[in-house]
């Protein structure tokens, strides 16, 4: 019934109404028709040859479709390396900090004892510290005690996603009926096993924007993989990308430069075709550090 | 009790350990650097000197520094200005009853969400390139000559401007769903009372966002204290004077820089102290303003 409303009011367009919105059309069909334009610019010469690309005949395919800046750009300007770097980072740190925040999370918004209060302000606080401020002494720290590698980004990403990703959950623990807990009492269900086996469940919604919060973060950081990634062997897409463009003056590849950008940015905009509305509900329903 | 007290224990402990190891000491130790004359950033703590506020004066006299803040209150400023107008003014058409807003509101914040490095490259090897850049493109069908975007007059400004692009998106988000909260009746009854669009915006949408808007100023200003990876990328190899931020200028002084050796850890330490003061500062400014006439509808 109510989609048949639907259509009803679809089919009725107020031609005043919309006349009056033209401007607001206007300028917001500029504005992302700019976007579209370069976006399909770069995508298109990814596949052109350089000299194409200083020529301006970018769009027109000439010379035919050069897949082979892919190829390229994946083999020789060692993409390869740094996609999987950064995915191993997003995978491993966005499972890890669940693991931590998420017990965490629920204890803080169940029960009383000494230090919630502090514990609760402390990761509101912890939110808010410029990363200046840490990098430091972690620097020094790790050097000394020689931590090094892949090993130190995944630990540095989970533990800096852990404060932000801790307040977000006990919001959504905080909504839970505890007869779910007394209910699994009764029946002799230890408290820690009905945590993982019925709390953890019914927040998973929660969790799942959460993690595509953190994977987005972990896949676009650079501040810390500029600074801890110490060997090209454990770096990430960002830095990875930033050294290809600083090597652009010797090898004058623009084509693959360009493949380079489109593979480097595109698993964040593909998941965001699909999850676009669920990630705008999280930017502002959540409080999530943009 | 006794059953919840071992969970509670194990459930918090990682986290706490996690808050300890990167929020905690480092911050504590960040401070207490500050005040000491430190080379290396990895020297023993028995390798350091007391230097009461000797770092804090000495980088407030470097004019590499004062030219580092002067581009940050720069970036807060004009790009403050940018950025919240485009973006108040996207979210007001996005909540006019427009069609098709869902796809619009996506299409705005896409930028917020594709890699930073990559947008960046975009713009410096794609738009602002003076052979076959879109702008040069646009201004040459227009008739005019190309602009050297990237050359040092206007390197900062075309930093500012790509960096304006990317931010409007989330900041429209935050305006949005301030505007979605205010009951449409109030509107209803400003158009029943003959008021304009103009007039509804600037008595009703206005007043009512005042908390929004104070939102958004304080996210903006933490974030400009932030700003490295734009600078980073318009000037890759060596710091440029058009391009130096605070970050820039820590990160150069501590892990050292192109044609510098010299290393200055307890400099660095200081300079991250005044930013994360100024951030400290801007939400008690942010807090106190507006307090009272926090508005419930």
């Amino acid at each position: 019934m109510a989609k048949k409303e639907k259509v009803v009011y679809k089919e009725k367009v107020n031609w005043k109404k919309e006349l009056s919105l033209l401007p607001g059309y206007i300028i917001v069909v500029v504005w992302i028709g700019f976007t579209a334009a370069f976006l399909l610019w770069i995508i298109g010469a990814s596949l052109s040859t350089s000299r194409e690309i200083f020529s301006g005949t970018v769009l027109k395919f000439e010379s035919g479709i050069h897949f082979e800046n892919y190829v390229s750009a994946w083999k020789s300007q060692n993409v390869s390396i740094f996609f999987a770097n950064s995915l191993l980072y997003a995978v491993v740190a966005c499972t890890g900090v669940i693991l931590i925040s998420a017990p965490a999370a629920y204890v803080l918004s169940r029960f009383e004892f000494l230090g919630n209060k502090v514990m609760k302000s402390g990761l509101i606080v912890a939110m808010s510290i410029p990363s200046v401020m840490i990098i430091m002494p972690i620097f020094s720290l790790t050097t000394r005690w020689n931590i090094r590698g892949r090993i130190l980004l995944i630990v540095l990403y989970i533990f800096m996603n852990v404060p932000s990703t801790t307040v977000y959950l006990l919001n959504f623990f905080a909504t839970l009926s505890k007869t779910y807990e007394e209910a699994a009492a009764i029946d002799g269900c230890p408290p820690a096993k009905a945590f993982w086996i019925i709390m953890l469940p019914l927040v998973q919604p929660a969790i799942v924007t959460v993690t595509i919060f953190n994977f987005l973060g972990v896949w676009n950081e650079f501040f810390m993989a500029l600074i801890f990634a110490s060997s090209e062997k454990m770096t990430p897409v960002g830095v990875g990308l930033l050294q290809i463009v600083n090597a652009m003056k010797y090898t004058g590849d623009y084509g693959g430069l360009f493949a380079a950008v489109v593979i480097v940015f595109m698993p964040t905009f593909l998941l965001y075709i699909f999850l676009s509305e669920k990630i705008i509900a999280g930017v502002t329903g959540g409080g999530i550090k943009g | 009790m006794k059953k919840n007290k071992a969970m509670i224990v194990c459930f918090i402990l990682p986290c706490l350990i996690a808050l300890a190891a990167v929020y905690l000491y480092p911050v504590v130790r960040t401070v207490l650097m500050s005040f000491f004359a430190i080379d290396s950033v990895t020297a023993d703590m028995s390798g350091w000197t007391f230097y009461g506020l000797g770092n804090y004066s000495r980088i407030f006299n470097s004019s590499t520094y004062r030219l580092a803040m002067w581009n940050m209150l720069r970036i807060w400023l004009v790009g403050g200005i940018f950025t919240l107008s485009f973006a108040l003014l996207f979210a007001v058409i996005l909540t006019s009853g427009i069609r098709f807003k869902k796809f619009f509101r996506a299409a705005i914040y896409l930028p917020n969400v594709i890699s930073a490095v990559a947008l960046a490259t975009m713009w410096i090897q794609y738009i602002y390139n003076s052979d076959y850049g879109m702008l040069n493109r646009i201004l040459g069908a227009f008739g005019l000559k190309g602009v050297k975007w990237l050359g040092t007059d206007m390197k900062f400004w075309a930093m500012l401007g790509a960096f304006i692009f990317g931010a409007v998106g989330y900041y429209m988000l935050i305006f949005i769903s301030g505007i979605e909260r205010i009951p449409q009746d109030l509107f209803e009854a400003a158009t029943i009372d003959g008021a304009n669009k103009v007039q509804q915006f600037v008595k009703i949408t206005l007043p009512l966002l005042k908390g929004i808007i104070k939102t958004n100023i304080t996210f903006w200003s933490v974030h400009t204290t932030a700003f490295f990876l734009w600078s980073k990328m318009f000037s890759p190899i060596g710091t440029e004077s058009t391009t130096i931020v605070p970050v820039i200028y820590l990160y150069d002084t501590v892990f050292g820089s192109q044609g510098n050796a010299a290393r200055d850890a307890g400099a660095g330490a200081a300079v991250g102290v005044t930013l994360a003061v100024i951030i400290v500062l801007i939400y008690a400014v942010m807090n106190g303003l507006l307090r009272d006439d926090d508005l419930e509808f």
